[in-house]
């Protein structure tokens, strides 16, 4: 029966992490717009990459 | 010209914002060994940043660019501190700025503001010119953040918030929360119940049944008090109020279960924390469905109000414009629209012609061409040229803010059906605790166990919760005037589209309503004195300004004649040379006055016109009559077609006019309409309207002018439309935008069924109650069930409401 005890545990554990991940989505604004993001990945453009971060003179 | 003047003279294009400039006037530097031109040091300084940053790209990038200057100016951070959000070490603050003019732009001030040390994030939409970042609180100030911005040329500006919809996303993002939390340890819960259960029926050592109704416990509690939080505080707050609400029940049903089944772990008894749970989650899914339907609404409205730009190029007395804040620009001024740029506030075009997109305000997809002396409205977009407005009014008065002040009204006024709800839930709550109380003492005298006592009792709260009864009209009227305000129809209340909903008669002013306003000619005379009778005629009255004129000079699509002599008798008519010969039209009067003979067979002509309704313009040549013209204000094009649309839905149909007896007998003839009272002044046409009422009709009535002003406040329901007068458009209930008459039979129609729908919610929901209620009480419903059924109740009343989404 020990093993039953495994499985519950398991399974709350699995949950709780899809409830973190759930709280985390919300709180963070992941489900305030869904219409924005297929637009964001034409504007990225990594030309300039691996440059210095400060030119200094 | 010596080479250096001509070299003065060539234009140059500003290495920055790629504005035209004479080379005289550039200002010159070199940079990494290569001699740059720009039109102004502000430009100098935002190529030298950028280029110092090493993100150069930005020039090869931008494809989108308008030649423009960059928005410059100070940023006072104290403006700003107040939208800051801080939350322990990061801070964050959503920002609008001026001068994005390409999709490069939102690249760069992304790119800039990422390489600052302390930043977290900064994101910016393209569409909404609205910047969000976050930093770091210490690392960097918000000052720093802002001056790299205004360093850039993009000049940031707080971002006035719609609380509105603040507060809508808000409340559904915690319900999502709420909600989420609820399901998770919902499905957790049940999983263990389900085990207790096999446990009921195959036996279960104790000290798993303990177990298990322990985690149960643990894993109920928050679902109860967090998630049920909302109706457990409303439930005291009404409780304090001595008005027992919906929430009142939900919290009382679950809570109920909750606290039995903790008293049962000490005893020994069975748990129903599942019970408690279920109810709550249940309930949160319906609200949280109605809460994504208000948001929908409410962020239409944020829509219409984030189309008015936050400030203006103002252009001062030296000709040059600068952006201004809109609170600083009043009436008189004169603003510059550019090309692409939306119009800030209403005016009248001084110079400039551009095509101007109005279908946000009209509906009407088709732009329209703007020259001087047309008027502009806020939130429209100039699309081809540019234009420089002469403001009249401040950023309140504009139509656009009063659209939006309407919508706003609209929704947060009741429809009396509504009432009916609301009172129901006063007596009827108390009512379903008594019965619930009823319920629990007779299962216990009749020798039932207190477990089933208590579940029947709870199952009683559950199913008689009026949720549906509470989302029946509310939910229908939101939808149903969303839906036809996307036509252009702005509904200023639920109770005015019920009001729509009842009308038996509709009343229409005749100038402007069904007429076009403006007369054009119907009757050509021409008595053969003159074999260019039309085009000298047309010549004439292309001087002249009064309508009649114009209709005549239209009538006429060749060749002008040059005139000699003009001379315009205001209100009369007009006279003039063409080659020699004396030409004269007008009145009658004014033709007798100047001594033209008028003949038998030309008074007798003008007689029978003006019996029909037609306004008549004479025209002599060198002092003899040449001949006459008839002119009516005619039908709209598509009043016949409204007229016919109204008639078919059995609305009796009546024409309000100010005019002459002929001229409205002749408009009414031609569209069908028997009922006609003319030569009625504002209170004659108010009066009218009264009587119909007298008489039991729910009157609805359609005017555009301030003569109708009284009649449409007079009437169960005024509509006017979006080109009516402000006085017209207050004292309506109802504009249409685009003055699209066949839109009155949309309203009507749209209206009828939203009504129809709001009495199939209501029917439902009571019907509901009327069945399951019974069945509680008698114990056929365990708690659980009771919870699914209300919720499918709910969602009934949902899904039915939003049928009114479509048109």
């Amino acid at each position: 029966m020990a093993s039953t005890f495994f499985l519950i545990g398991i399974g709350f554990v699995i949950g709780l992490a899809g409830w973190a991940l759930f709280l985390w989505a919300v709180r963070s604004g992941q489900l305030d717009d869904p219409e924005a993001p297929k637009y964001r990945m034409l504007d990225d453009d990594d030309e300039v990459q691996n440059k210095p971060k400060k030119m200094d003179k | 010209m010596s080479v250096t003047e001509r070299r003065n003279k060539e234009k140059l294009h500003c290495d920055h914002c790629q504005q035209e400039m004479e080379y005289s006037a550039a200002v010159t530097a070199v940079i990494d060994g290569q001699t740059r031109y720009f039109c102004c040091h502000g430009c100098l300084g935002v190529y030298e940043l950028i280029h110092s940053e090493s993100l150069d790209a930005f020039y090869q990038q931008r494809c989108d660019w308008q030649p423009g200057r960059p928005a410059f100016g100070k940023v006072d951070a104290r403006e700003f501190e107040g939208n800051v959000r801080n939350d322990g070490s990061s801070s964050k603050i959503d920002l609008l700025l001026s001068g994005i003019r390409c999709a490069s732009c939102v690249w760069l001030v992304e790119k800039a503001l990422a390489r600052l040390d302390g930043i977290v994030s900064a994101r910016v939409n393209y569409a909404t010119h609205r910047a969000t970042i976050q930093w770091r609180t210490g690392e960097i100030t918000l000052e720093t953040i802002l001056n790299t911005l205004a360093g850039l040329g993009y000049l940031p500006r707080p971002v006035r918030h719609g609380a509105q919809v603040e507060a809508f996303t808000e409340e559904k993002r915690d319900l999502l929360l709420r909600f989420g939390t609820a399901g998770f340890f919902s499905m957790q819960l049940m999983l263990i119940i389900a085990a207790l259960y096999a446990g009921f029926f195959q036996g279960i050592e104790t000290t798993y049944r303990l177990t298990f109704q322990i985690i149960s416990w643990a894993l109920a509690t928050p679902v109860v008090f967090y998630s049920g939080w909302p109706f457990i505080s409303n439930a005291l707050r009404s409780l304090r109020n001595r008005s027992l609400n919906m929430d009142a029940l939900v919290a009382l049903g679950s809570l109920s279960a909750y606290f039995y089944s903790v008293a049962m772990i000490f005893t020994g008894g069975e748990v129903f924390f599942d019970t408690s749970a279920m109810i709550i989650t249940f309930i949160l899914l319906g609200r949280f469905l109605e809460a994504g339907s208000r948001l929908k609404a409410g962020s239409a409205l944020a829509a219409l109000a984030d189309l008015q730009p936050s400030e203006a190029l103002l252009v001062g007395e030296d000709g040059h414009a600068a952006p201004a804040p809109l609170e600083q620009i009043n009436a008189g001024a004169v603003i510059e629209v550019l090309p692409g740029g939306r119009v800030p506030l209403d005016g009248t075009v001084t110079a400039g012609e551009s095509d101007v997109d109005e279908s946000m305000l009209t509906g009407e997809s088709a732009p329209v061409a703007k020259a001087p002396g047309s008027t502009v409205y806020a939130g429209t977009l100039a699309i081809t040229g540019r234009l420089l407005v002469s403001v009249t009014g401040n950023a309140h008065e504009t139509l656009l803010s009063g659209i939006i002040r309407t919508v706003e009204e609209a929704q947060a006024r009741k429809a009396p059906i509504q009432g009916v709800a609301d009172r129901v839930a006063g007596w009827f709550v108390p009512a379903i605790i008594l019965l619930a109380a009823g319920t629990f003492a007779w299962w216990r005298i009749d020798g039932a166990p207190t477990v089933t006592a208590l579940m029947t009792a709870v199952s009683v709260l559950v199913i008689a919760c009026p949720c549906a009864l509470g989302l029946a009209t509310p939910l229908a009227i939101l939808v149903g005037t969303t839906a036809v305000s996307r036509k252009g129809i702005l509904v200023k209340g639920g109770d005015i589209f019920e009001t729509v909903s009842k009308t038996t008669t509709v009343v229409l002013d005749k100038t402007g309503t069904i007429t076009r306003g403006k007369p054009s000619v119907t009757d050509t005379f021409d008595y053969g004195i003159s074999n260019r009778f039309m085009q000298c005629c047309a010549s004439l009255e292309a001087w002249s300004s009064h309508p009649a004129g114009q209709a005549i000079t239209d009538a006429w699509l060749g060749e002008r004649l040059p005139l000699d002599g003009l001379r315009v008798i205001p209100g009369m008519g007009v006279s003039g040379k063409i080659e020699g010969e004396t030409w004269l039209a007008g009145s009658r009067v004014l033709l007798e006055k100047k001594g033209v003979t008028l003949d038998d067979k030309c008074l007798e002509t003008t007689d029978r016109l003006e019996a029909e309704g037609k306004t008549t313009v004479l025209v002599a040549c060198n002092g003899h009559v040449a001949g006459l013209f008839g002119l009516i204000d005619d039908l709209r094009d598509d009043a016949e077609r409204m007229i016919e649309a109204l008639r078919a839905q059995g609305l009796g149909l009546m024409i309000l006019t100010g005019d002459n007896a002929g001229v409205a007998r002749y408009i009414a003839e031609k569209c069908g309409i028997t009922q006609v009272r003319s030569g009625l002044d504002p209170l004659g046409k108010a009066e009218a309207i009264r009587e119909l009422k007298r008489s039991g009709e729910t009157v609805l009535m359609a005017g555009d002018g301030i003569n109708d002003a009284p009649a449409l406040t007079e009437a169960d329901t005024g509509v006017s439309f979006g080109t009516a007068t402000a006085v017209a458009i207050d004292s309506a209930g109802v504009t249409i935008m685009n003055d699209d008459l066949t839109l009155l039979d949309t309203l009507v129609a749209h209206s009828r069924r939203c009504f129809a729908i709001i009495r199939q919610n209501l029917a439902w929901a009571f019907g509901y109650n009327l069945i399951a209620l019974p069945l509680a009480v008698t114990g056929v419903l365990h708690p659980i069930v009771s919870a699914l059924l209300m919720a499918t109740s709910s969602l009934v009343v949902v899904s039915n409401s939003l049928r009114l989404r479509k048109l």
